[in-house]
Formats: structure tokens, sequence, C-alpha cells
């Protein structure tokens, strides 16, 4: 891989080529950053999917589908999520190269414009869009929102985080609610799409070979006829240190419990110490010989899964685990046990060499994925500078054990959530 | 002995394979310009394998279900410590699964492939089960089962193999039940390891950043030769009819999930050939994709959505069935929409257009699996242990008919044979 080249199509908007001929395709994801505002969540939320099931040109799922299939399989995945305080819409457009295919289509270019096709040309008429169009997007919405209960693991983890960041735009659902869905018309929801356009903080990035002049050309002119204004500034409220333990349980019908602790580091970008954090949260919970995985998990037979995840936005670490419900306290008490042991130092050098191998192996296999590669560019839209994974394995190596020891000290627990069953009440 | 050079050109991939005098079937499928690399070891030995004999053997073994993949467990285990551990010194990420027909073990890394390489090879070759280690997992792959036993999704499938099947154990779950792994003893494990963890039975994938040669003079090294093994691998009659047309469970969820699946008749121990599968994924293709008329019918009617609905041809030893699921408010409509369609394809036959659409499609994401050293690792093994070859597929594919894919349908999607599994909300 070389390195990436970016260029500036307008304010707050960047394209990204990263030339890179090993893959089959060519993917492109435009990222949109927006902030995270529960009046407007829902409506966000709705367009990625509104925009990819039709457009002017493909005005129904039918013959957008038919499309996507003549450009052999060429997929547009909308996605809705969050970034720290921002609400992050995305579109990934994936095409099989053209040296792939022997009837001389352009594919690449050809599937390129029509995810423009989607974004930029909607099938809107009056300045609204179709009504029909907006009730089938608002159904599927809310049956996503619903289905979110199927996952326990996950119901906990984003119930866990909503007590923790009440305070926090980031304890928004990025998928809104259903109150605010049920709201959604064909007005409104063009007033979205037309307010993530103009003020929206897009990344453009291209993983691919050959040429990206016509690409970069033709979301040059989409954007050249966009009128920017009020461009999204992205603010992350870091909260360093938690006041008070809260804690929440909720009952339902599982057959296993759910225990999700939330925390806080006081560390977030862009600190230069989020590093430390990562160390220090890998040697805790985030390898198979991590702290939890091998005391929770191998020597005290607790549970199957345990371990622990650092968002570098917001400074917040959630450790994970499903246990029996009489074995709660006894694993909470053992998570902190293991956290207190990094805090007075009782961890080898060989831990810690070994943590920071796997991480910078981890790292390393970002360039062999189109995905991850995209998505590695996109998300530091808001940093300083731009890092490549071989940065970022630099500072990595160079932590040392008293870095590691010095972030550990600093984390206070935030939130303790327990799902739990019925029958053991 | 040389390792063959298979290459595919429309593709434009590579792979060298060997019978190793060992019996052990090895793929190194080189990916110079990725940073890292991919090695898979797996056996023939699945939860389905739940009753067989050695010949000499008068009488078959019966082992408890989830024996494969306790076993699988356990074998991270040995005299020193425990695999993890050893990969935690070359920094490579390891893992392993079990799935029905299967189970593999698995690391990838950036940097000190062959240490990681010699650790694989052996630990699979090195079981060591007492008492004490194969007690102190029990409460570990309970709190995995129950894990399951919490997710709508696996249980739904789960629920359907077992209205579908009557006798075929592909109907009882793959890790077994909290009762089921209580009967598991060392003895048990290494008689299931001593039938099935045979090389002749197994298969070696390597892809990423390798140098084949190198490859091939280590795994010599480290193989332990075994006398090859004829196993019989009992499966009960299975008759064409299903168990149970329909099946419900309740749960703490918002929406009805379902499940719907059509039986096909196959001879027991059966493998679909590289040209069913083919067929098959186009068949299934034309019939639920996004530009289907069930499809269509199902959205105009609000019965599936977008993010939900899936398709998938599950075939094994001795079971294949088409499944359909997804979110659905009405299950029951659903279902009837479908067969309505699958009717109306089956006596009307593929549409001509569709048809060479779904091939393009189809191939455009085969390819797609080639940009990820995993994805053609598990693939190749995948392939491997059931007779198929990857590039075969690819050429198949590129001139697949419509009068074959018409003909194959016939003896598909019968909705005689059909049954439905829904997990419902507990309130409803």
């Amino acid at each position: 891989m070389q390195n990436a080249e970016k260029h500036v199509i307008g304010k707050n908007i960047n394209f990204t080529y990263i030339p890179e001929s090993k893959f089959k395709t060519t993917t492109i994801s435009v990222l949109i950053f927006t902030s995270l505002d529960e009046k407007y969540a829902s409506q966000n939320a709705l367009i990625p999917n509104l925009l990819v099931h039709s457009c002017k040109k493909y005005p129904s799922l039918l013959s957008v589908s038919k499309k996507l299939e003549e450009l052999y399989g060429t997929s547009i995945s909308p996605s809705v999520g969050k970034m720290g305080d921002s609400q992050l819409i995305s579109f990934s457009m994936s095409c099989i190269n053209d040296s792939f295919i022997t009837d001389g289509t352009n594919n690449v270019l050809e599937s390129t414009r029509l995810l423009c096709e989607m974004i930029f040309n909607p099938d809107i008429s009056n300045n609204v869009f179709k009504k029909e169009s907006v009730e089938t997007e608002k159904r599927q919405l809310i049956e996503e929102i619903n289905s979110e209960l199927s996952d326990k693991k996950l119901y906990a983890k984003k119930k866990c985080l909503k007590i923790m960041c009440q305070d926090e735009p980031f304890g928004i659902d990025p998928l809104g609610d259903i109150e605010n869905v049920k709201k959604l018309d064909e007005n409104n929801v063009y007033d979205a799409w037309q307010r993530l356009l103009t003020s929206g903080n897009i990344e453009i990035i291209m993983t691919g070979t050959g040429f990206y002049e016509p690409i970069l050309e033709e979301f040059k002119n989409q954007f050249s006829k966009i009128k920017r204004e009020n461009v999204f500034s992205y603010e992350n409220k870091i909260i360093k240190k938690a006041s008070k333990i809260k804690e929440a349980k909720e009952i339902m019908d599982v057959v296993q419990c759910k225990l999700v602790m939330g925390f806080r580091t006081e560390i977030a970008k862009p600190s230069e110490d989020v590093e430390s954090v990562k160390v220090m949260n890998a040697l805790l919970g985030g390898t198979a010989q991590s702290k939890l995985f091998v005391n929770v998990r191998e020597k005290l037979s607790l549970c199957y899964y345990c371990s622990s995840k650092y968002n570098a936005q917001k400074g917040i670490i959630f450790i994970e685990s499903g246990v029996q419900e009489k074995n709660i306290l006894k694993a909470k008490e053992e998570i902190l046990k293991q956290i207190k042991d990094i805090q007075l130092g009782n961890f080898t050098d060989k831990e810690l060499n070994e943590t920071k191998l796997f991480l910078s192996q981890t790292l390393e296999k970002v360039k062999d994925s189109t995905g991850a590669l995209n998505s590695w560019y996109g998300t530091q839209t808001f940093d300083k500078k731009n890092q490549t994974p071989e940065e970022v394995i630099e500072k990595i190596n160079s932590i040392s054990r008293e870095k590691v020891i010095i972030a550990a000290k600093k984390i206070t627990l935030d939130t303790v959530y327990v799902l739990s069953g019925k029958e053991n009440q | 002995m040389k390792p063959k050079l298979v290459k595919n050109n429309l593709i434009r991939e590579e792979y060298f394979y060997m019978k190793h005098p060992s019996g052990l079937d090895i793929y190194v499928h080189p990916k110079k310009r990725y940073a890292s690399s991919y090695a898979i070891f797996g056996t023939n030995f699945g939860s389905v394998n739940n009753k067989f004999r050695k010949p000499g053997e008068e009488s078959y073994t019966v082992v408890p279900d989830g024996i494969a993949h306790y076993l699988e467990h356990k074998l991270f285990e040995g005299k020193e410590g425990d695999a993890f551990e050893l990969f935690a010194k070359t920094g490579a990420s390891a893992n392993a699964y079990t799935s029905f027909e299967k189970t593999a073990y698995l690391f990838s890394c950036t940097g000190n492939f062959e240490d990681s390489l010699n650790i694989l090879l052996d630990f699979v070759q090195s079981p060591y089960f007492t008492e004490k280690n194969v007690e102190k997992e029990r409460e570990i792959i309970g709190q995995e089962i129950k894990m399951y036993e919490d997710s709508p999704d696996w249980k739904v499938l789960i629920n359907l193999l077992g209205a579908l099947y009557k006798n075929h154990p592909v109907r009882n779950d793959i890790a077994g039940s909290v009762e089921s792994i209580s009967k598991i003893t060392p003895e048990l494990l290494y008689k299931c390891y001593n039938t099935f963890y045979n090389l002749n039975n197994m298969c070696l994938c390597v892809v990423g950043n390798v140098d084949p040669d190198a490859v091939f003079t280590s795994v010599d090294k480290k193989l332990k030769y075994s006398p090859p093994i004829s196993v019989e691998r009992f499966f009960p009659t299975e008759p064409k009819e299903v168990m149970n047309p329909e099946i419900i469970q309740t749960f703490d969820i918002a929406s009805p999930i379902f499940s719907i699946g059509f039986k096909e008749n196959v001879s027991e121990n059966h493998r679909a050939t590289t040209e069913e599968m083919v067929y098959s994924d186009l068949i299934l293709q034309c019939v639920g994709s996004r530009t289907s008329d069930m499809y269509q019918e199902l959205m105009e009617q609000e019965l599936i959505n977008t993010s939900s609905f899936t398709n998938e041809y599950f075939e094994g030893p001795g079971y294949s069935s088409v499944i359909f699921s997804g979110e659905s408010k009405n299950p029951y409509k659903a279902a009837e929409i479908i067969k309505k369609h699958v009717q109306k394809i089956k006596s009307n036959g593929i549409d001509e257009e569709l048809f060479q659409r779904i091939k393009k499609s189809v191939y455009g994401q085969s390819l797609s699996v080639f940009n990820s050293i995993s994805g053609i690792a598990n693939l190749t093994l995948d392939f491997s242990l059931s007779g198929k070859d990857i590039f075969e597929y690819i050429d198949i594919l590129q001139n697949a008919n419509i009068n074959k894919a018409n003909q194959a349908l016939e003896s598909k999607l019968d909705s005689k044979f059909s049954a439905i599994s829904i997990a419902q909300p507990k309130n409803e």
C-alpha cells in the first residue's frame, strides 16, 4: 500500500484515496458526521436506508436491486452509528474491479455513479420525499429498534451506556426512539437529508486501484451544487471521573445474567496518553491472555466471556460478562480485583510485552481489509493529524509499565448494570 | 513429494496442494502483498458425529451431544499449559470453532508465522484430558450454552432443524445441553480424539504472506504419522417427511422472528458436489434475492424487512435444506407467500433475465471472498473437507446454464416437506 492521498473537496469535505491493487474490489465509504441530538437522531437515522432503497433514476427497491445485481452484485450498505458525541451516517459501496469482468462493463465507475445517484439525486419532487417510501422506512426503522431486544448482550451494553451517559450526547441512541420515528414525514425527512449534505462533516474514502480521478470529479461535481452552511463542529463532552456509582438492575425472561460495568478513565482523544489506556485495557481484558479472561473465566470458571473495551473518543471503558445470578457479586469483585492488580503493578514485563505485540499485530492487519482501511482513515476526521497504523504501533511500543499503572490508577467505576432472570428472584 | 500448483486465470488466484504422506490434505495459498497470514487446521468431526465405530469394533460408540465442541475447548489445554499462552508469545490471535460437520483451530498473525504454525500443529496433535481439567470446563461451556439459549436467532434455527429432522443428529444443538455435557469424561474425549483426529480425516490451509516451500518443510517436521483409519459414521435413516410442521418458542423480545425450511431428500452421509453447490446457490438467489417476486410481495405486504431477511442453503452429511429467515409481524402469512412463490417458480421455471443477473451477482460475491485471507482459508477448509474445490466452483458458475438450474430445482423446495419455526414475543 502506498500512502493515502487526501483531497479537500469543500469545507469539511475530504476525499481520501488509498491506492491498493491487491483487493478484488474497490470500496468507497461516505461518512457523514453530524450532531447527536435527540430531536434529529431518528430523522437522520432514516436517511441512509431511504436513500439506498430508491433514487430518481431507479425509483423502487426492485429497480435499484436489479441494477446492483447487473453490476456483478455491487453492495451499497447503509449504516447508522455514533462516534463520540457525534452521529455517524454512512454508506459503504463495494464492487468488483473491472479487470475481473470479461464483458467490458465499467463496473467501478458505474457503481460509483449509482452511489452518487442515491446520495445526491433521490426520488423527490417539490422538495419532499415520496410519502410511501418514507412510510416503508419508518416501519423498518421501528422494527430495527425493536429487534435490539433480541440480542441481550448488545441490549445490556446499550442500557449501561444510556444510564452512564445520560447527561452527554453520547447517551443518545443513534437510531433515535420509536416515538420520534412515528413523527417523521416526507417533509421533515427531506429537511434532514438537506441538513446532512449542507452541514455534515463529510469523509469520502476510496480503497482501490488504478484511476480515482473520475471518481473524485464525480463527488466534486455533486458537492459543487450544494451550498454548505452551519458546518458541524465536533465537540466531545468528557467526564473525567465518576462522582458516584450508579447501579441499575433489570429483570427479564433470560437464562443467563448480563453484567456490564462502565468506567471513566480521564483520558480521551486528543490526549497523548490514549495509547497508555489502550495497552492497559488490552492487558486487563482485551486478549485471550488478559487478566479478565485468565482469572474470571479460566481460573474461576465464572463465565464464557469477560472482556473490556476502551472508547478513546469518550475515555470510557466497558467490561462485559455473562454469568449466573448467584455469581454476579463474585464476578464483580474479581473484575475490580484485576483492575486493582494492574494499579498495584502486579503484572509481569512478559505480560506487558505480549499485550503490546498482540496490539501491534492487530493494527498491522488493518491494511488487509478494505473495510478496516476505510474506517481507519474515515474516523480520524476530527484528529489534528492523521496517523498510519505504523505510527500508532510505534506509540504502543513505547508505553512503559509506569504509564500503564498511571492509566489504571485513573479509572473510576461509574455504572453497574445487571440484566437478570426471573426465576432467580 | 512435490506440491501441485493449481491456478485460476479468471480470478488470478493460485494455491499449492499436497496430499502429505501422513494422509493430511495441505493447501497453501500465497498472498504476498498481504501483511498477515492465516492458518486453519480442521477435522471432519462435528456435532452430528455422535455414533461411530472403527473397523474391528463390533458395536457402535454413542457419545453425548456436544462432545465435539467440548473437545475443541479442551484441546487448547496441554501438559505444559494452554495454547493461548504460547500464542501470546508470538502475538498471533488464535481461535477455534465447532459446527455441525467440522471442528477447526486457527490463528492469524503478522509476524512469527512459523512459530505460530508449530504451536497450532503441536497442540492439535497433543490431547491432554484429565478429570480435573475436563471438570473445570463444564461451567464455562454451561455458560456458553446458556448464552445461546437467550439468543432467539440461534434458537429459531435449532428449533427449525428439530422440526425438519426426525432422526438425524443435526437436530441437536452443536454445544449440546447442560444435561448432555454432564456425561462427558476424559475417556470419551480420548475416544473421539483417537477416532476423528487422524490426519487422514483432516485438512490444513495456510493463506497469506508466506513462502509455500517453507510452510511445507516445517509442516513435514511436525506431523505425527498415523495409520490410515476408516471410520464408520452412523446416521439413522431419515424419512422424507418432516418431524413437525411447526414449532414455537416464546422469548422476551419485541417482535416475532421466523425461519422456514424446505427439507431435501438426500441419502445418509451424502455431501453436495461442487456443481450441486453452484446450482443450489443460484436457485436460492433466483427464488429469494431482492429482485425476486417473492421478496417483492413480502415487502409490499410489510411482512419482512431489508435488514433481517436472509436465505441460506444449509447442507452437511446426510442433510440438506433451503432456509429463509427474518423478522415478521406475521410469520404464518410470510410463510404462505414464500410457499406460493416457490411453487410458482417451480412450475413456470426460472426467468431467463433473472437467471443471468443472479449469475453475475453470485460471481461478484464469490470473488469478494478472495479479498480476505480468512475468507479464503475457511472456504478452502470447508470445501476440502466436503470434497469440493473453490476454483471448480468459479468455473462451473461461469458456465452455468438455466436448463440445469431448472432441472436441479425439481428436487428442491417442496412445500410438502417444509416446516416453520417461530420465536414469539411472550406477551402475545
